[in-house]
């Protein structure tokens, strides 16, 4: 579902953010990208939105090649790449289903499919009573399932996250972490870009970690670091109780 | 892909309603802007109008010879009759010109003067004044001519200061078109500025450039089409202020001489919407470009 092929990607002041990275993500899974900061998660993940090119390497999103890809396809890349970030990104003058439509009428999809999907996807994030509010009478939780639902609304084949629960309480982002799991369930490949190491160690998925640049650690079923001064990974237990 | 007019509509309708303030700023500024170009072109239409006009009044006169016999009087009449570029002329006999020297001399020299001794004359009035000038080659020596006598050098100081007026007014309206165009393009990436949230929300979400550049250059659009009315308006009601002032009893005055005809003025106001709507729309499409880079 996305791959990288031996990605480098330098910035133009000379910074290397990600260097000779390769990466196979399978479709239908859920991928945690940890790492300090400035290790380059955000910015392989507006790679694969093309918001920013590698200068070697290709990469793979849902079986097309998109480094080559014309501008014009663009667009249509994106419908199928959901994308949720720290700063939730809504319009503030309109109201939740307003932003959750927005993301179905710009891409032309008919009023019928938007009276149906929104409130759908709604009901999903448990927003369907706050429907006629505006971003600013909500919570930073509440405004972050907006963001979810309007990610997924157009049910991509991928949905992104970078650092969703960077702003939010540990109570509140366990329950952005079960939506996106539940939404991984679906069938939807999920990769979240993160620093809360409770989350990911609560949720025992897949991690791969970078370090300037690097990845440095790919596990099927990991915790946020290893334990520096014994080097073995800390007990399951140890994250799971923690919520 | 379907772009929908029900869409565009009611983005636009929306959006101009939300960014009523920059709607109106818009607007006046279209307004306020392309007025002046249209007074411009109004007066720079007026200035050839007026052109023409005096053209009309210029007059060669081709002298003839008391001595000149009919036969070569003849030929000079009808030759200045077939030339392309002499408008009409009219033949004044030797009395004829006798009374009209009597208003115009003093008596002193009217004395000398008999109808035998005064010189008939063709007075004519060519296309151009400038043709006045060919004229005078043509018959100058001629037998029978005494001479051709035409205000040559008035001619030339007045098609001079016509020529540099139209260029004037001209330019006038060409500077006022730049700084309306830059006023106005400036005015909408205000506008749009205002909403890169929106447009980096849209693009987020896979709009095509052309889905979020539509609603932009519809609104643009609108916004100079009412600015431009509002011009051709004013533009006319200028028209008219100076219409009433030109008094048709006295031909003499600038005004009257200035004055354009109904489709003139419907040629400017239509030019004035016509730069309005491109304005607004194309303006608005150069402006949003830098926002649908990435
Ligand atoms: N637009 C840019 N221009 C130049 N350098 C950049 C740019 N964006 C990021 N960088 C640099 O690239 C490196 C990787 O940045 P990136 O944002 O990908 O890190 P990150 O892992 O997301 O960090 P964080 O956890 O703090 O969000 C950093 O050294 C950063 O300074
Ligand atoms: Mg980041």
């Amino acid at each position: 579902m996305i791959r990288f092929d031996n990605v480098t990607k330098v910035y133009k002041n000379g910074t290397v953010a990600v260097r000779s990275v390769s990466l196979d993500i399978q479709k239908g899974e859920f991928v945690f990208l940890v790492g300090p900061s400035g290790s380059g998660k955000t910015t392989c993940i507006r790679m694969l939105l093309r918001e920013e090119l590698p200068d070697r390497g290709r990469i793979w999103v849902a079986g097309r090649e998109i480094i080559h890809m014309p501008k014009w396809r663009v667009p249509y890349l994106r419908r199928n790449v959901g994308c949720v970030f720290q700063d939730f990104r809504l319009l503030p003058n309109k109201t939740v289903f307003q932003n959750v439509a927005f993301a179905l009428e710009v891409i032309g999809r008919p009023k019928s499919v938007v009276e149906t999907q929104v409130p759908q996807v709604l009901e999903l994030v448990g927003l369907s009573k706050k429907r006629d509010n505006l971003p600013h009478e909500l919570s930073g939780g509440e405004q972050q399932r907006v963001a979810v639902a309007r990610a997924f609304v157009n049910r991509p084949l991928i949905l992104l996250a970078d650092e969703p629960t960077g702003n939010l309480d540990p109570g509140t982002s366990q329950g952005i972490m079960r939506l996106l799991d539940r939404i991984n369930r679906t069938g939807t490949t999920v990769v979240v870009a993160t620093h809360d190491a409770a989350l990911v160690d609560w949720m025992r998925r897949r991690v791969v970690e970078l370090d300037q640049g690097t990845i440095v650690r790919d596990q099927a079923r990991g915790v946020y670091g290893i334990d520096a001064t014994t080097g073995s990974v800390p007990r399951t237990e140890v994250g799971a109780r923690r919520s | 892909m379907p772009l929908s007019a029900d869409y565009i509509a009611r983005e636009t309708a929306t959006n101009l309603w939300r960014n009523r303030l920059m709607t109106i700023a818009a607007v006046l500024t279209v307004a306020v802007s392309l007025a002046l170009v249209g007074a411009a072109l109004l007066l720079k239409q007026g200035a050839s109008n007026a052109e023409n006009y005096w053209q009309r009044g210029t007059q060669v006169t081709v002298w003839m010879k008391a001595s000149a016999n009919g036969s070569e009087s003849h030929a000079v009449g009808s030759e200045l009759k077939q030339l392309p570029y002499v408008h009409a002329c009219s033949y004044h006999s030797q009395l004829a010109d006798y009374h009209e020297a009597k208003t115009l001399l003093s008596p002193g020299e009217f004395q000398a003067l008999t109808v035998q001794t005064t010189p008939a004359s063709y007075r004519c009035t060519p296309n151009q004044p400038q043709y006045a000038q060919a004229v005078y080659n043509r018959f100058n020596g001629q037998p029978g001519v005494l001479k051709v006598s035409a205000p040559f050098s008035q001619i030339h100081t007045m098609e001079e200061t016509i020529t540099v007026l139209q260029w004037v007014f001209l330019s006038v309206a060409l500077v006022l078109l730049l700084s309306a165009g830059v006023l106005i393009l400036n005015t909408i990436r205000m506008a749009i500025f205002a909403r890169r949230r929106e447009v980096s929300v849209m693009k987020l979400v896979g709009a095509t450039n052309w889905f979020i550049r539509l609603p932009f250059m519809s609104e643009g659009l609108v916004q100079g089409l009412i600015g431009s009315v509002v011009a051709a308006a004013v533009v006319f009601g200028l028209h008219a202020l100076l219409n009433s002032f030109a008094n048709p009893n006295n031909p003499g005055t600038v005004l009257y001489q200035m004055r354009l005809s109904g489709w003139e003025l419907f040629g400017t106001d239509f030019v004035v919407v016509l730069i309005g709507a491109l304005i607004g729309s194309v303006g608005s499409a150069i402006a949003i470009r830098r926002f649908l880079d990435v």
